[in-house]
């Protein structure tokens, strides 16, 4: 790839077309670009780079297309890693290299689900025996015993399915926990820390890793989703989209739990409380009519302005050049240089900016 | 979905650069079989006792539409002999093809893989992503990333390959 065909595609990227919306692919299918470009600040010795690729895996509500990359690292390579499959693009640069670069774009097509709680489907796939100890298993932040399993057990007695169980969790954060504006990025999900110290505040990270924690420990399947807004929110909520072409803090994850003749399951109730703090005027009662819709959709629908990444815990980067703990989830960009891991929250001052754009059919 | 889940698979590694196509480890040949913008059905199979370069592109990828010019540049300096490229497109209207084509016209058949099903059989996640497939229909080499396919040294590479 020339510089020449780097710049071209940044201009590319950058004249993205507005409104992004309103264009599909299919009638409910929408197709977006989003563009990653990764700079590397005052580069030291070698430098690396971890960018999160779209899911992987074709669902109903969710097709990867491709990628492709341009700038000037010296090598890159995709890897599928892990026990959860985290796709990533991984660059490195030489010592010597002065202006690291590089910008992935991925072009992907989403369309909206939402699950009828009234029309169970007896021919949907049974979990095998190991996807379900897979999906009720501890990760490191997300353990299944101890309180979690006590707060669990209170949370869903008297409940009898899958899916009333899963529903009084969901209904237990909406009721319980909040939207801390104060926490950096979408939070680590460190859910006995929250139980134990009852600080219920939070962002996504949080609040739906709560959610995933208690199913789990109720011995329902469940796992995050781990993503990215990409467009605005058509059902009106402004916090639940995006306003501007520029997403590069627009991360979002979400949850989804498993129930016997529904599949997997949309949730997210991190969001409805997203819609109570942040909706206008801001700091709605959860009795406000907006907030009331939100928790009604939020639970078994998911609006897909927003792009999947993956389903990973304690993630490993690979080619690292730096020791560092497992991430509790990988999200965003990681980035490594002079010895040093760089803060993926602080994409200022690490120098990384997402694009999105929608394609028109 | 797990037992992919389990593996560790550094899809490709390629360097900046390196401009040489790499010899092919990744096991089996996944089956083509695909439409072209006029309808006409193509398979793989029927490509036996031909090199076959197979390009997955899309017209919104940058370095496939630089590339492109090149690899029919390759095309024309064998035209003749047994080698044949095919353009998978991924997932893009025919009507967008074909206004890229308008442009850019290639004198070799453009493939439709509508749901990307192919393309996923190849690994290609990384655009463009070729693949040089040999006369008895196994990939011998492949490359990801905008490449010369004009050089010499490619050039020699595949018309090595080729049938007496």
């Amino acid at each position: 790839m020339s510089r020449r065909a780097f710049l071209k595609l940044s201009a590319a990227a950058a004249a993205g077309a507005l409104p992004w919306r309103s264009v599909s692919a299919t009638p409910d299918w929408h197709t977006y670009d989003v563009a990653t470009k990764v700079t590397i600040l005052k580069p030291q010795g070698a430098s690396r780079a971890w960018i999160p690729l779209p899911l992987l895996d074709d669902t109903d509500w969710h097709r990867a297309i491709g990628n492709t990359w341009s700038g000037n690292a010296a090598k890159v390579q995709v890897h599928t890693d892990g026990k959860y499959g985290v796709s990533m693009l991984f660059a490195e640069w030489k010592e010597g290299e002065q202006a690291p670069v590089v910008e992935v774009t991925s072009r992907f097509m989403t369309r909206d689900r939402t699950v009828d709680f009234s029309r169970p489907n007896a021919n949907v796939p049974r979990l095998s025996a190991a996807d379900y100890a897979f999906y009720t298993s501890a990760t490191e932040l997300i353990p299944t015993d101890g309180i979690v399993r006590e707060t669990a057990r209170d949370i869903v007695k008297g409940q009898r399915t899958d899916v009333d169980k899963a529903r009084a969790i969901y209904e237990w954060i909406v009721e319980n926990t909040f939207r801390d504006p104060k926490t950096r990025g979408c939070g680590w999900g460190d859910i006995k820390t929250m139980l134990e110290t009852k600080n219920f505040g939070g962002k996504c990270g949080d609040l739906n890793a709560m959610f995933v924690g208690l199913s789990r420990a109720s011995g329902i399947p469940a796992r995050d989703v781990y993503g990215l807004r990409v467009a605005p929110s058509i059902h009106g909520y402004r916090s639940l989209g995006v306003g501007a072409p520029v997403i590069t803090k627009a991360q979002h994850c979400r949850a989804e739990f498993y129930a016997q003749g529904f599949g997997w399951v949309p949730v997210d109730p991190a969001d409805v409380r997203k819609v109570v703090l942040e909706e206008p005027p801001g700091n709605l009662p959860v009795e406000d009519a907006k907030v009331e819709a939100a928790r009604k959709r939020l639970f078994g629908g998911w609006e897909m302005n927003w792009l999947a990444y993956n389903m990973a815990h304690d993630v490993v980067l690979p080619g690292a050049g730096v020791k560092a703990p497992k991430l509790p989830y990988l999200m965003y960009i990681n980035g490594e240089t002079g010895g040093q891991r760089l803060d993926q929250l602080e994409p200022d001052a690490f120098r990384y900016e997402i694009r999105t754009s929608g394609v028109k059919a | 979905m797990r037992g992919f889940l389990l593996a560790l698979a550094a899809a490709w590694a390629c360097a900046a650069g390196a401009q040489e196509l790499k010899p092919w480890t990744g096991g089996a040949t996944p089956a083509l079989v695909l439409q072209d913008l006029e309808g006409r059905s193509h398979s793989l199979e029927s490509y036996r006792g031909k090199v076959v370069l197979i390009n997955f592109w899309a017209t919104w990828c940058e370095p496939c539409r630089e590339e492109m010019p090149s690899i029919d540049r390759l095309r024309k300096s064998l035209d003749g002999r047994p080698f044949v490229v095919l353009a998978v497109n991924l997932a893009e209207p025919p009507s967008r093809i074909r206004g890229y084509l308008q442009k850019v016209p290639l004198g070799f058949s453009v493939l439709l893989d509508r749901d990307t099903a192919v393309a996923k059989a190849f690994k290609a996640r990384i655009l463009p992503a070729t693949f040089i497939v040999g006369p008895d229909g196994k990939i011998r080499y492949s490359y990801v990333g905008e490449l010369d396919w004009s050089q010499e040294k490619v050039h020699r590479t595949i018309a090595a390959l080729l049938p007496p």
